[in-house]
């Protein structure tokens, strides 16, 4: 029997990353979002004063671990940023637990990493499996932005959230390029079968800030959703497929904000890389102001590093440029009321502005 | 020129560095006075509410000095010791202090990289764009370090009276252990306790790089794996509230302590001026282990 593996949550891109494990001769063990067992689990056993995905992450693994998952995979990240040491650490918050789960970085110790020095697959089912996961990243990509656009639209609310969970569904079966390339031509077709009102004009908000809460939809207690069924077209700047490409240089039908050129715009108000998405969110903002959306929601786990960090800059911008910018910190004790209160105010604010004019409807560039 | 400089970070870190450099190209240094209870007050109106202490005491030491400066020091600190880096909040320090507090004034700033190119060259830099000339500013340069060496050597003489008998380790960054507002209750409560205690210091930047990035983590860490159970009663950590670096590491260090026999206390500081707490934890600490000791003696 193949040895299986846990793999982080990355909402959506989940899918995609448990086909690449696939062909690494690894049986994948993943859920798009961190269940509030393993939210619960995580937060008993992780230190009190660390960000909420370092808990969610634990608790999956510790989920992982009863489930008898022998092997867990986790990222590292190049910078200042707490994420560099969360493998580390959740190596030892399991042993000192007593539990038998080995944890894997992606990071080079030598000639390749550790992960795959375990499993040593062979090269060639590995790079088809790679090529069908960076296919189906693409497909999720398209996935996101056609819900995002088709929500604030939908005459009977609800519909398409549940044809994405069909379409991940049906995606995470698909095993050959070739069907997944078609999956995901068609899906444009599938999306414009639900009913729409186009009459309507949803306002154009930005989503910014840290990756796990932009994606977890347990963590970010369903924002996306929330926001799209009140009638908000919502953009979501973590898409995986640009992000790999921006950083890696891999054109995979993404020429517009890349690293470098998402630093120029930054430049004025922030000069370097802070950590994390910090940078990318300063110029997002920036770049949104232009491109005349309605507002952003800057979302980051309670005492993030980088991104409190950057919050008087967004402050800044936001009065410069004249968009408004909605601040939410998420940790174990935000309630889906609270924030859904919170976010249904500043709609209100929104739509009144909007209605005197104020809101830069008539600018309606894209990005 | 009063060039203003917040008696908070980069201050600590690098002590009288920066007084003797700005004096020595000719301009007046403004320090601001002793963190309190007051600075606080001041930040806590305007600074975001996420923010760790420090930063909070960062921010009223520069609400303190607006206005009755010139500008205001603030560099942009990516790494203190080669190969390795700082907390992400201060790449973003004058980014963050320019759209926030300080907004309008002018800000003096470098960039302090050490990975990429050594101390002394930054600070030659600066003195050329404040217009000195060369001359002078290698002067100045020269007189900066040789100042802050004579810190570090008060420091360590300082240290050397107490090694003769057994003493409690004071963990923290250099912005928090010479902080008034932070360190302070906690030193005076061990005064009156009469327990020796050594504050770590961080004049050696010769660390060999491991896992941990952060230089100043990396520094405790070292000095933890190499420390002797029998010259030390035990190690009080200050970690201060929301400081996301503290809460990854103390639980390492707590690990290694745990490892090597040594007693290990952490003392979170927030903004609430109560010192009651601190006087009880410290007084329980030190009385436990002196029981402890009479026990073993027995």
């Amino acid at each position: 029997m193949k040895e299986r593996l846990a793999i982080p949550n990355l909402g959506n891109y989940t899918v995609a990353l448990a086909a690449m494990v696939n062909g690494m001769g690894a049986e994948p063990w993943w859920s798009t979002y961190t269940n509030d067992h393993a939210m619960a689990l995580g937060i008993a056993a992780a230190p009190e004063s660390v960000c909420l995905p370092f808990k969610a992450h634990l608790g999956h693994f510790i989920e992982a671990d009863d489930a008898g998952v022998e092997n867990a995979l986790m990222v590292n990240s190049i910078g200042a940023c707490r994420l560099n040491y969360y493998r580390g650490m959740l190596e030892e918050t399991l042993k000192d637990m007593g539990r038998k789960i080995r944890i894997f970085g992606l990071g080079f110790d030598g000639f390749k990493p550790p992960v795959f020095r375990y499993f040593d697959p062979p090269l060639i089912p590995l790079l088809r499996a790679v090529y069908i996961g960076v296919e189906k990243i693409r497909a999720i990509d398209t996935i996101e932005m056609q819900t995002a656009c088709t929500r604030a639209r939908e005459i009977n609310t609800g519909e398409t959230s549940l044809l994405m969970e069909r379409c991940l569904r049906e995606l995470s079966e698909i095993h050959t390029k070739k069907e997944v390339r078609l999956f995901r031509k068609d899906l444009p077709r599938r999306f414009a079968a639900i009913g729409i009102d186009n009459k309507r004009d949803p306002l154009r908000i930005g989503l910014v800030g840290e990756v796990s809460l932009l994606r977890d939809r347990q963590l970010n207690q369903n924002l996306e959703q929330i926001l799209g069924h009140r009638g908000v077209e919502i953009k979501n700047f973590f898409l995986l497929g640009g992000e790999i490409g921006n950083n890696f240089g891999i054109t995979m039908g993404y020429k517009k904000n890349t690293a470098k050129q998402l630093a120029v715009v930054a430049k004025p108000y922030l000069g370097c890389e802070v950590g994390g998405h910090s940078r990318d969110s300063v110029a997002h903002t920036i770049n949104c102001a232009h491109a005349g959306f309605d507002a952003m929601v800057h979302v980051c786990p309670a005492g993030c590093m980088p991104e409190v960090s950057i919050r008087p800059i967004l402050r800044r911008v936001s009065e410069d440029m004249d968009i408004p910018v909605l601040h939410l910190s998420f940790d174990e004790h935000t309630c889906a009321l609270g924030m859904a209160t919170r976010v249904e105010a500043f709609l209100d604010i929104l739509w009144s502005r909007r209605r005197r004019c104020l809101g830069r409807t008539k600018r309606q560039g894209r990005i | 020129m009063k060039i203003g400089i917040p008696r908070a970070f980069y201050y600590h870190s690098y002590p009288r560095l920066w007084e003797c450099f700005f004096q020595r190209l000719g301009h007046e240094p403004v320090v601001s006075l002793q963190s309190s209870q007051k600075t606080l007050e001041m930040a806590c109106a305007q600074t975001e509410t996420e923010n760790c202490l420090p930063q909070k005491l960062f921010d009223g030491h520069l609400l303190s000095l607006i206005g009755s400066v010139d500008a205001i020091f603030v560099p942009r600190i990516l790494s203190i010791v080669n190969g390795h880096n700082c907390c992400p909040r201060f790449g973003a320090l004058p980014d963050a202090t320019r759209a926030g507090i300080a907004r309008g004034v002018p800000l003096i700033s470098i960039e302090i990289n050490e990975t990429a190119a050594p101390l002394s060259k930054t600070l030659r830099n600066l003195a050329r764009t404040l217009e000195a000339d060369r001359r002078t500013a290698n002067l100045a340069v020269q007189e900066a370090f040789a100042a802050m060496e004579e810190f570090h050597r008060e420091e360590a003489h300082r240290q050397q009276e107490q090694c003769d008998n057994r003493r409690f380790l004071l963990l923290g960054h250099p912005y928090t252990l010479h902080d008034q507002f932070i360190a302070d209750p906690i030193i005076q409560k061990m005064k009156k306790l009469e327990a020796p205690l050594e504050r770590m210091t961080f004049a050696d930047n010769n660390i060999k790089p491991g896992d941990i990035l952060w230089c100043v983590f990396n520094k405790m860490y070292h000095k933890l794996q190499g420390l002797d159970p029998h010259a030390y009663a035990g190690v009080i950590q200050i970690s201060t509230f929301n400081c996301g670096a503290d809460s990854m590491m103390v639980e390492r260090f707590q690990r290694v302590c745990r490892n090597k026999g040594v007693p290990y206390m952490l003392l979170t500081m927030d903004e609430h001026s109560g010192k009651t707490g601190v006087d009880t934890r410290l007084e329980v600490f030190v009385e436990s282990l002196s029981w402890q000791r009479v026990r073993a003696a027995k």
